[in-house]
């Protein structure tokens, strides 16, 4: 049979023809996930930042909390959101179910505590002189925490790619709270999920190779970045 | 002789250990004192409060005719005193940038900033290494990038948390050249060192640690104290 490679050679015509479904949905994919990393990266590096150089009450517990949320399955956080969002549940009245928006806000959730984890591991190895040195210098705290950012950076980045790597090929949330409709909130996941169960191959195909090379990239990224900062000393 | 700031009652435990209970330390204004006390005496640790980087339990604070609390002087002592670590870190950056830093505070221009560069790595010898990568230097060099890092912020006091461990002989040498330079500039200076050979040609008084307190030594009896104290090797640089 030569289905497969008829469907794969279709594929690559889908992807260079410029076919207007297949690109809205990779750019809807990338618009939803880049949101939401861009959102969660600031808030989550504070976070992070604090757990690490600070003591406070519950801050091991805080933590392990978020060592814990990360592993918590997409499609447990899609379904909680569900019922948060669906016209019954308490948010209902915002109308955010099955649109882009609450996908975003999904995705938030999902790489929060990857992102907080990964950026405290970063922060907790840094080099405690980076930080008093800025401050004997005359930095205010507002200046010295980009300055230790700065130092870090190879660390950060790689918990952002990663982060980035979680939410763009993730499924079960997308579907839960997105709905998969075209033209509004069907990603590169939820359309290969679609368009196999149809024996729509080629879509499937084409949206999975970007999936693929992205993910390997992504992951190829965070071991650079991983590595880069440890050669630094 | 005046001093430039007093501490008083400065008490300190670290996970649950008392570490420091000293009644009053008065530092020597534009003179250099020396520290001295056997590892884990509370050297750094003393070095780190006395510049606002570590909370003490208690300490009071007499600065520019004023009482305070550690609390309301940190301010103060942050701006006007630099702490220098036992291994300066210098920022992943040129040495230009790392000596700049401070600078951007003050918002001085570029240009002017530029030309305080210059002349601060003129004043260190050290303008062939202006463009070089800060990490990449040699120990001795990060130390002395440190020490005009700091000097060109005009510090009233500069703490030097054991200079000349692990250098060589020149790298001793040229860094205690900067450190008397310093002194007759009229910045007042503590020295934390185990080789107080290396240093005391430039210190005027000696305090030591002992049990956590503050002990002055005389100078007429400092070469006995000196000598029970660094047994080791000797080199000394005049
Ligand atoms: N964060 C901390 N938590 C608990 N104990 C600490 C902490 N920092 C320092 N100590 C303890 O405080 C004491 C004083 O330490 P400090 O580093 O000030 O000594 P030092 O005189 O600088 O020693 P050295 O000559 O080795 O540099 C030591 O017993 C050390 O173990
Ligand atoms: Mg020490």
């Amino acid at each position: 049979m030569n289905d497969l490679g008829q469907a794969s050679a279709n594929a690559f015509e889908l992807l260079l023809s410029g076919n207007n479904d297949i690109w809205e949905i990779i750019s809807l994919s990338f618009g939803v996930s880049f949101s939401a990393i861009l959102i969660a990266t600031p808030v989550a590096l504070i976070i992070a930042f604090f757990l690490a150089f600070f003591q406070f009450p519950l801050r091991r517990t805080l933590i392990s909390l978020f060592n814990t949320f990360m592993s918590v399955p997409a499609v447990i956080i899609g379904l909680t959101l569900y019922l948060l969002l669906s016209r019954s549940g308490p948010l209902g009245d915002l109308r955010l179910l099955f649109t882009s928006k609450a996908m975003v806000i999904g995705q938030i959730m999902l790489s929060f505590p990857l992102l907080v984890a990964m950026a405290h591991a970063t922060f907790q190895a840094a080099d405690r002189r980076a930080w008093e040195t800025a401050i004997t210098l005359g930095a205010t705290p507002w200046r010295a925490f980009p300055t230790l950012m700065y130092e870090v950076r190879f660390g950060l980045i790689a918990a952002i790619v990663a982060g980035f790597g979680r939410v763009i090929a993730e499924i079960g949330c997308s579907m839960m709270v997105g709905g998969n409709i075209l033209h509004s909130t069907r990603n590169i996941p939820t359309a290969i999920a679609l368009e196999t169960s149809k024996g729509e191959f080629a879509q499937g195909i084409a949206l999975g190779m970007v999936l693929l090379v992205l993910s390997l990239s992504l992951n190829a990224g965070v071991s650079v970045f991983q590595g880069k900062g440890e050669l630094r000393t | 002789m005046s001093h430039l700031i007093t501490y008083k009652n400065i008490t300190i435990s670290l996970s649950g250990k008392s570490i420091l209970n000293i009644d009053q330390l008065d530092v020597a204004a534009h003179q250099c004192t020396l520290l001295t006390g056997r590892n884990g005496s509370g050297k750094t640790t003393l070095l780190k409060i006395i510049s606002g980087l570590l909370k003490p339990n208690t300490a009071n604070i007499h600065y520019q005719g004023l009482d305070m609390s550690w609390k309301q002087a940190k301010p103060y002592i942050q701006k006007d005193i630099i702490y220098l670590h036992q291994q300066p870190y210098l920022f992943d950056a040129s040495v230009s940038d790392n000596i700049a830093y401070g600078l951007h505070r003050l918002g001085e221009s570029k240009a002017v900033a530029r030309q305080k560069v210059m002349h601060a790595l003129q004043w260190a010898d050290l303008s062939h290494l202006a463009h070089r990568s800060a990490k990449e230097l040699s120990g001795g060099e990060k130390q002395r990038v440190a020490l005009t890092r700091a000097r060109i912020l005009s510090p009233q006091l500069l703490l030097l948390d054991e200079p000349t461990a692990s250098m060589d002989t020149d790298a001793k040498q040229q860094t205690g050249l900067l450190l008397q330079r310093l002194k007759s500039e009229g910045v007042s200076i503590i020295i934390s060192s185990h080789e107080t050979h290396t240093v005391k040609h430039i210190a005027d008084h000696h305090l030591h640690i002992k049990d956590g307190q503050l002990e002055t030594i005389e100078p007429s009896t400092d070469s006995d104290k000196v000598s029970v104290l660094k047994p080791s090797k000797k080199q000394s640089v005049t």
